[in-house]
């Protein structure tokens, strides 16, 4: 049968040729290109082709161009943990430890990183406050120098292989004895761990060793006190407080505790203006001499012989023994004011002179301090180490009496004065176990290293003060290779149980139960039940007298005289390591990345010949980095370091920081960064003595550069007069007329109509309504003692970049947040304002309008905002910025730069470690990551503002200031920091600002810019006359400053 | 534009005595003959500087602004300091054409094409500093208000750098075609004396078909009368809104009202002073001495000391405000950072005081106006003071404003700083050099007009009067 044909047209039907050729043909029309069948090439091209190919070939070569985007992977939980919301922070109750130091803190996780330290309001001692180590201490946690495995003479071994290793080399002892060397252990539980592995060794110890020691203290303790240990200062109980030599704000004992109980005694209230007294007797300006009152400048050979004068003009003897006519009448004054306020007076001393302590310890027996001001319940356990056993302990191994030596955070190969000594006698030691998470001086020598887990990562608690307790949860999973130190120690003492199940069991039992256990771990902190009442520890007066002849007999210091002090970010040289740390500005000499010699004006004009009053000269020193570099020798050790010259230093003295000059195997950061000052220090006695009283410096004819984050240092001169910017008053000049600077402030106001009227009649725009939110921040200049907790805290909230030496000392740090610290008044000895100093958020924002893509801008809530990718580079809002606050991205700083590999050569290495995929893990993903090119700033931290406002928003009520916390604001350990909405009549800023009508006063008013950020000004509690520009210098009789 | 008076005393604005011929001949001979050696020198050395400056500019875009030695404080330096100075330069040329022909100045002929031609490369120049100081010169284009997809964003029209844009890109166009629209008949000159075929293409293409007839002179009359009423604004407000990126600041020593006229006065300094340097130099290179004469010479020195003087006036008026207005910013800046010679920027002050106000006031003396040599040093002493005085205003208002604590280091430029400077003059001079090269450097048609105005009835009046016997001059001088 013929098949029949369907068809669906007449083409199909006939089949024609035309048809065959379109079932062909693949498209029905000629293609675009009209290539004639003679290859593209050869091709005429009429215009409507090239324009086509033009077209094809410009999308083809953006889109090949564009496949160059890397690829980054972002892998989802395929089983999602309940507790973790992508984007939600977490934040777990731990415990900063390191060395002795102890900080209840918070730790913010976001996506199982920890990102951030916050405080922890609930412990009683920190109250939620940080401290600029501690805030840097979560770089420490993704440092690319941590050690990543155990090691069995330098080669990578498994932890069962190195726990044999241990066993082998612990069985072949014999007879000597094994030796815990640590830090001062502040965690009970570890002590216990201790005790247990040491039973097991007959004839074994345990030795403490603080870098920088307090035995003087703890022995002169036991001399007058019986215990060997330290009681708690009470600075908020004292009412005059009589500091000689030591920097308790910063560096001393428990700084972050004091600061938090000296800054309440500080503040003042408007109508019923008081404030505490701070007396310092100092040799080289420390940020707490910078806080005093009253400073007076000694030698450090004559803190003994001040105590010992103090002590006799208390009980009524007068001043004795000391030539300085300014300091006798000082110690006089001084000594008149403390007995004057018995039981509300304190006396502390930085001396590591176990005499000098002791006649400290009577003069603050006779000033009834005892349960008071000092407290022997709470003693504080930052510090048990004594030089002589560690001393011993030295000659113990060069004799090759230690069979092993096993090493938790000491680092005597670096910190110790004859170093030298401690590495021979390392060497002697059979067997060297070091915990260390990184591979230091000490670690080096040693030939089994099993490095310990960071804080954040590990289990444990502390008992900072006798009583109250911090517990340690890890709130990441190991990085590494490593294991805790203590889970080491159990092991080899044949425990059953890990530290974990130690620590658990321990606290329970002390709890009484499981869910005691929860709670305390969920709150971090186990505080008494009530607070212990303040007790005085039975004072033994028969070592006074000794102490005293000892003192009045010592040896009188030498031509020149050195201090060996510490940093407040550096410290003993942990945090020598730490990019953050590093680039933290000295709060008084505002360098970084480097210790130098610090000498006085007077002895800048005999010994470098330069004179700070000659302008010239002052501008000579400060615009140029190169700095004179001066040979310091002590007892034949000698060092050679670039000078700064520092107002307030002692004539005759010089100081040196500790904790630089580290190896290059603790951190690139690290790197040939300053000289190790410990060698100086030299045992005196029974106890280390970080001063030295004979001194020789030799001018060289070397240069080196320092770089300086700030280079001028006056705002009082004849011809910087800059009153506007920073306000100061003395106590007694407020309490006799508290609206000086108010009225101050109308003057300067007056020609646009005063401070009532001004913000209309200052411009001649229209002014509008800012209702809804606005935000603001008042700053407490009393209060701040430049520790530097927010800068970091800023640095870590914002991911702000580390830029190394070479770009700071170029002029090219990034620091949002920056502590201005100027000199007034006498150059010799001169009053000092510690200013904190970031975006004002200026209503009237200078920077706004000159930029030409609008990238800066202002919104509804008073913020300056800044767009970075709005941003092209221009710089201008930068010149245009009265507060020089804006900082511009000179180099690719963060890797986030389009053009790819374009750091090396260029920037230091730290910088490029800094952007390594590790390190990279500790930035905030809430805030951009700025490339190179643009400029940033302080945002007020806007992306806390927008989580407190929905907050707010999701519980459906208004936004009020619990729900706030910027990072500055919430590490302050002074609470200099008010932050909130201006417009809500309940909120903290309100009240700072209405409540203290006559300090208030805005940095350069005048110029109508309107900022969002107020200061309180500087109140300092001295006899001086009142110390501003209006009574200093005599003010320009009209003053039309205006410049908006 | 031919001016009907004959003057008997003026001197003659082309000496020579050149027939029509001969002026052709001239300023074509350049373009025909082969060049020079010292031209090939000049064109590798210029050649040599740019590719420096391509390279520093390389390197200051792939690493970062950090490359240069600005900071924190400091945001400008070198680059704005370069911008404003060769923006200044850029003003001789316009002010020539456009001023003087309107007013009818018959010299500016011999000089306004190579003046013309300095403007436009002076602003070519100027250019790449703004571009260039740009941390992200990739993203530019956002200075353009054009219709985009980026949502609301939109310039801010009240950046005075947004102004800048609108400034130096107008300046630019309406120089370039007020400078291509009379070289047009020129060009057509040579595509009619062209030997080769390419040269002739090339001109030809160039002269858009000129063919001399009244209909095209008239046309082109009318709009360089147009052009130049175009530019005459545009020369006082292009350093007039330059001068606006500072005065519209906060900034003591910048926030001041007598900036614009105070850097138009400047601009025109520094502009004919540079006019003089390249003219002095092309004038003798290419033995156009008939053409750039000594009264030329004489005339633009006579600007100079005017214009100097300005200047001088208004660094005068800024120190007395600055004592006057007892701002004690103000009184910082100006008499601690500036006029304190031994303040650390101090020199750069005195220098300019040295350079801009006291040296050019030697051009009282008619004598010195017309020696070359003095004329020539003084051209680039000027453009030294100039340059300082950018320097100052920029550098020495910065680095020590209100904050003490932010008072910044020493600023001394690095070395891809001064490179990218280099180019610049590296691409200044190629563009010159090429010019003169293949271009008429003077305006053929428009020497041509001036040729007989007043050279031959002097020449006439001159000769007579030589020829006259003493009492005959005597006697009709006497009348």
């Amino acid at each position: 049968m013929e098949q029949k044909k369907y068809w669906q047209s007449f083409g199909e039907l006939n089949d024609s040729e035309a048809y065959q050729q379109s079932g062909k043909d693949e498209f029905q029309e000629q293609l675009p290109f009209e290539a004639d069948n003679k290859g593209l090439m050869e091709a005429v091209t009429p215009r409507r082709d090239f324009l086509k190919y033009l077209g094809f070939s410009t999308a083809a070569a953006a889109v090949a161009a564009s496949c160059e985007i890397p690829v980054k992977k972002a892998i989802p939980f395929a089983n999602k943990p309940e507790d973790i919301v992508p984007g939600v922070a977490n934040y777990y109750a731990t415990t900063y430890v390191q060395d002795g130091d102890v900080l209840s803190v918070l730790a913010r996780v976001r996506d199982g990183r920890p990102i951030k330290i916050e405080g922890n309001d609930l412990s009683p001692i920190y109250k939620g406050c940080t401290t600029a180590r501690a805030e840097a201490s979560v770089l420490d946690l993704y440092d690319t120098a941590r050690l990543r495995f155990p090691t069995v003479n330098g080669k990578e071994v498994t932890f069962d292989a190195a726990d044999k290793a241990v066993a082998a080399a612990l069985g072949n002892v014999g007879a000597a004895p094994v030796v815990i060397l640590t830090t001062s252990i502040v965690s009970p539980t570890t002590k216990e761990v201790i005790a247990q592995f040491l039973a097991k060794y007959p004839g074994s110890r345990h030795v403490t060793y603080d870098a920088v020691s307090y035995s003087g203290l703890l022995l002169a303790n036991e001399a007058t006190y019986g215990k060997r240990a330290i009681p708690s200062y009470r600075f908020d109980n004292a009412k005059v407080i009589a500091s000689i030599g030591a920097d308790f704000l910063a560096t001393w004992l428990s700084p972050a505790e004091f600061a938090k109980q000296y800054a309440p005694n500080r503040r003042i209230d408007e109508k019923n203006p008081q404030m505490s007294k701070h007396f310092q007797f100092e040799s080289v300006l420390s940020s707490t001499g910078a806080s005093a009152d009253e400073r007076f400048l000694c030698r450090p050979s004559e803190w003994g012989a001040i105590a010992v004068a103090l002590l006799g003009a208390i009980n009524g003897q007068g001043v004795s023994g000391i030539a300085d006519k300014k300091l006798a009448e000082g110690i006089e004054k001084t000594a008149k004011e403390l007995a004057a306020n018995k039981g509300q007076s304190l006396v502390v001393c930085a001396s590591n002179d176990v005499n000098v302590q002791i006649v400290v310890n009577a003069i603050n027996e006779a000033l009834q301090a005892g349960g008071k001001t000092i407290d022997w319940t709470a003693t504080i356990n930052n510090r048990q180490g004594i030089d002589t056993e560690f001393a011993a302990l030295v000659e113990d191994m060069n004799a090759g009496k230690v069979g092993a030596l096993l090493i938790h955070g000491a680092n005597p190969a670096y910190s110790w004065f004859a170093a030298d000594k401690f590495k021979s006698g390392l060497a002697k030691v059979n067997a060297t176990i070091s915990f260390s998470a990184k591979e230091d001086e000490t670690t080096s020598g040693c030939k089994i290293v099993i490095p310990d887990h960071h804080f954040l990562e590990s289990w444990g608690d502390a008992e900072p003060k006798t009583g109250y307790f911090s517990l340690i949860q890890p709130t990441i999973y190991p990085l590494f290779k490593t294991r805790q130190w203590q889970d080491s120690l159990l092991k080899w003492s044949g425990a059953t149980t890990d530290y974990l199940g130690f620590v658990k069991q321990y606290w329970i039992g002390k709890l009484g139960s499981e869910s005691a256990w929860d709670k305390a771990l969920q709150d971090g902190v186990i505080n008494p039940a009530a607070e212990a009442p303040l007790t005085a520890g039975a004072f033994n007066a028969g070592a006074v007298a000794g102490a005293v002849s000892a003192v009045s007999s010592a040896k009188k210091g030498g031509k020149v005289e050195l201090v060996l002090y510490q940093k407040v970010g550096i410290g003993e040289g942990q945090g020598a390591s730490n990019p953050f740390l590093q680039e933290l500005p000295d709060p008084i000499t505002r360098a970084v990345w480097d210790n130098y010699l610090i000498i006085s004006p007077a002895k800048a004009r005999t010994l470098l010949d330069i004179d700070l009053n000659n302008n010239g000269q002052a501008d000579k020193y400060e615009t140029v980095p190169a700095k004179k570099v001066v040979k310091v020798t002590v007892n034949g050790k000698s060092i050679e370091l670039p000078t700064l010259i520092i107002p307030g230093t002692h004539p005759d003295t010089v100081g040196i920081a500790l904790g630089y000059g580290r190896s290059e195997k603790v951190g690139k950061a690290a790197k040939n960064v300053g000289k190790n000052a410990f060698i100086l220090a030299a045992l005196k006695g029974n106890t280390v003595d970080f001063t030295a009283s004979d001194v020789t410096l030799e001018l060289t004819k070397e240069t080196y550069e320092v770089a300086l984050t700030q280079t001028h240092n006056r705002y009082d001169t004849a011809q910087g007069n800059r009153t506007e910017v920073v306000k100061e008053i003395t106590l007694a000049a407020f309490k006799h007329d508290p609206e000086e600077i108010r009225r101050e402030r109308e003057a300067e106001l007056k020609p646009f109509g005063g401070i009532e009227n001004y913000e209309k009649e200052g411009t001649i725009y229209p002014v509008y309504e800012r209702p809804g939110i606005k935000w603001g921040m008042s700053i407490d200049l009393n209060a701040c003692t430049g520790c530097g907790a927010c800068v970091v805290a800023c640095n870590v909230e914002n991911n702000i970049p580390v830029v190394g030496k070479n770009e700071a000392m170029r002029y090219h740090d990034m620091h949002w947040l920056r502590i201005d610290r100027y000199y007034s008044g006498d150059m010799d000895n001169p009053n000092v304002v510690f200013q904190p100093m970031m975006c004002q958020h200026c209503d009237n924002a200078p920077c706004e309008n000159v930029c030409p893509v609008a990238a800066t801008n202002h919104s509804s809530e008073g913020l300056n905002q800044m767009t970075y990718n709005r941003c092209i580079g221009t710089r201008y809002c930068a010149n245009n910025c009265p507060y020089k606050v804006r900082r511009f991205n000179w180099a690719d700083y963060t890797g986030a730069d389009s053009f790819p590999d374009n750091q090396r050569g260029e920037v230091d290495d730290v910088v490029l470690n800094m952007n390594d995929d590790l390190t990279r893990m500790v930035l905030n993903p809430d805030v951009t990551v700025r490339s190179r090119g643009v400029i940033e700033k302080c945002s007020f931290c806007v992306q806390r503002l927008q989580d407190a406002k929905l907050k707010a928003k999701k519980a459906g009520r208004p936004m009020k200031d619990a729900d706030l916390d910027v990072a500055c604001k919430s590490a302050c350990p002074s609470d200099c920091f008010t932050f909130g909405n201006v417009n809500d009549k309940e909120s903290d800023i309100y009240k700072a600002r209405t409540q203290n009508p006559n300090r208030i006063f805005y940095a350069l008013e005048q110029i109508h810019v309107m900022p969002n950020v107020s200061y309180l000004a500087k109140v300092r509690n001295s006899d001086e006359p009142a110390h501003n520009g209006g009574q200093h210098h005599a003010a320009p009789a009209a003053e039309p400053a205006h410049h908006g | 534009m031919h001016l009907k008076y004959e003057s008997q005393l003026r001197e003659p604005l082309v000496t020579g005595n050149k027939d029509y011929h001969q002026v052709t001949e001239d300023i074509c001979r350049p373009i025909e003959a082969k060049p020079t050696k010292l031209w090939y020198v000049g064109f590798f050395i210029a050649v040599t500087l740019l590719m420096f400056g391509v390279y520093s500019v390389y390197r200051e875009v792939t690493y970062g602004i950090g490359q240069w030695n600005l900071n924190k404080t400091i945001g400008w330096g070198w680059d704005i300091t370069n911008f404003v100075w060769w923006v200044g330069i850029g003003h001789a040329g316009t002010l020539i054409s456009a001023i003087l022909l309107l007013f009818r100045q018959g010299w500016r002929t011999g000089v306004n094409r190579a003046a013309e031609a300095m403007t436009i490369f002076a602003v070519m120049c100027a250019g790449q500093f703004p571009i260039f100081h740009m941390g992200r010169v990739w993203m530019a284009f956002f200075v353009l208000p054009y219709p985009n997809t980026r949502g609301p964003l939109w310039t801010n029209f009240n950046s005075p750098l947004l102004w800048d844009v609108f400034a130096i890109s107008t300046y630019f166009t309406v120089s370039l075609l007020f400078w291509y629209s009379g070289l047009i008949p020129d060009f057509a000159t040579v595509r009619d004396r062209a030997k080769t075929k390419l040269r002739k293409l090339l001109y030809g293409v160039a002269s858009f078909g000129w063919t001399g007839s009244t209909k095209h002179w008239q046309r082109h009359e009318s709009l360089s009368l147009v052009l130049a009423g175009l530019s005459t604004p545009l020369v006082l407000s292009v350093h007039t809104i330059v001068s606006f990126d500072f005065a519209t600041s906060v900034i003591p020593g910048w926030h001041t009202t007598i900036f614009p006229p105070y850097f138009v006065a400047g601009a025109v300094f520094s502009g004919f002073a540079m006019v003089q340097t390249l003219m002095l130099m092309l004038r003798k290179i290419f033995v156009l001495e008939d053409y750039i004469t000594l009264g030329h010479i004489e005339a633009m020195n006579k600007v100079i000391v005017l214009t100097g003087s300005i200047v001088g006036c208004a660094y005068l008026t800024e120190l007395f405000m600055g004592w006057y207005s007892q701002n004690k910013y103000e009184g910082y800046t100006f008499w601690y950072s500036r006029a304190n010679l031994f303040s650390p920027y101090g020199w750069s002050y005195w220098g300019m005081m040295a350079c801009n106000v006291i040296s050019p006031q030697l051009f009282w003396s008619r004598k010195l106006r017309r020696n070359l040599f003095v004329t020539f040093f003084m051209s680039i002493i000027v453009n030294i003071g100039m340059w300082f005085e950018r320097f100052v205003i920029i550098v020495t208002s910065l680095y020590r404003d209100y904050l003490p604590s932010s008072w910044s280091p020493y600023y001394s430029p690095s070395i891809w700083e001064m490179g990218f400077y280099a180019g610049t003059f590296g691409l200044f001079f190629t563009c010159f050099f090429l010019f003169a090269k293949y271009f008429p450097v003077i305006a053929i048609a428009e020497i041509k007009y001036v040729l007989k105005v007043s050279g031959d009835n002097y020449k006439a009046g001159v000769e007579k009067e030589e020829k006259m016997p003493v009492e005959e001059f005597v006697h009709e001088y006497a009348h």
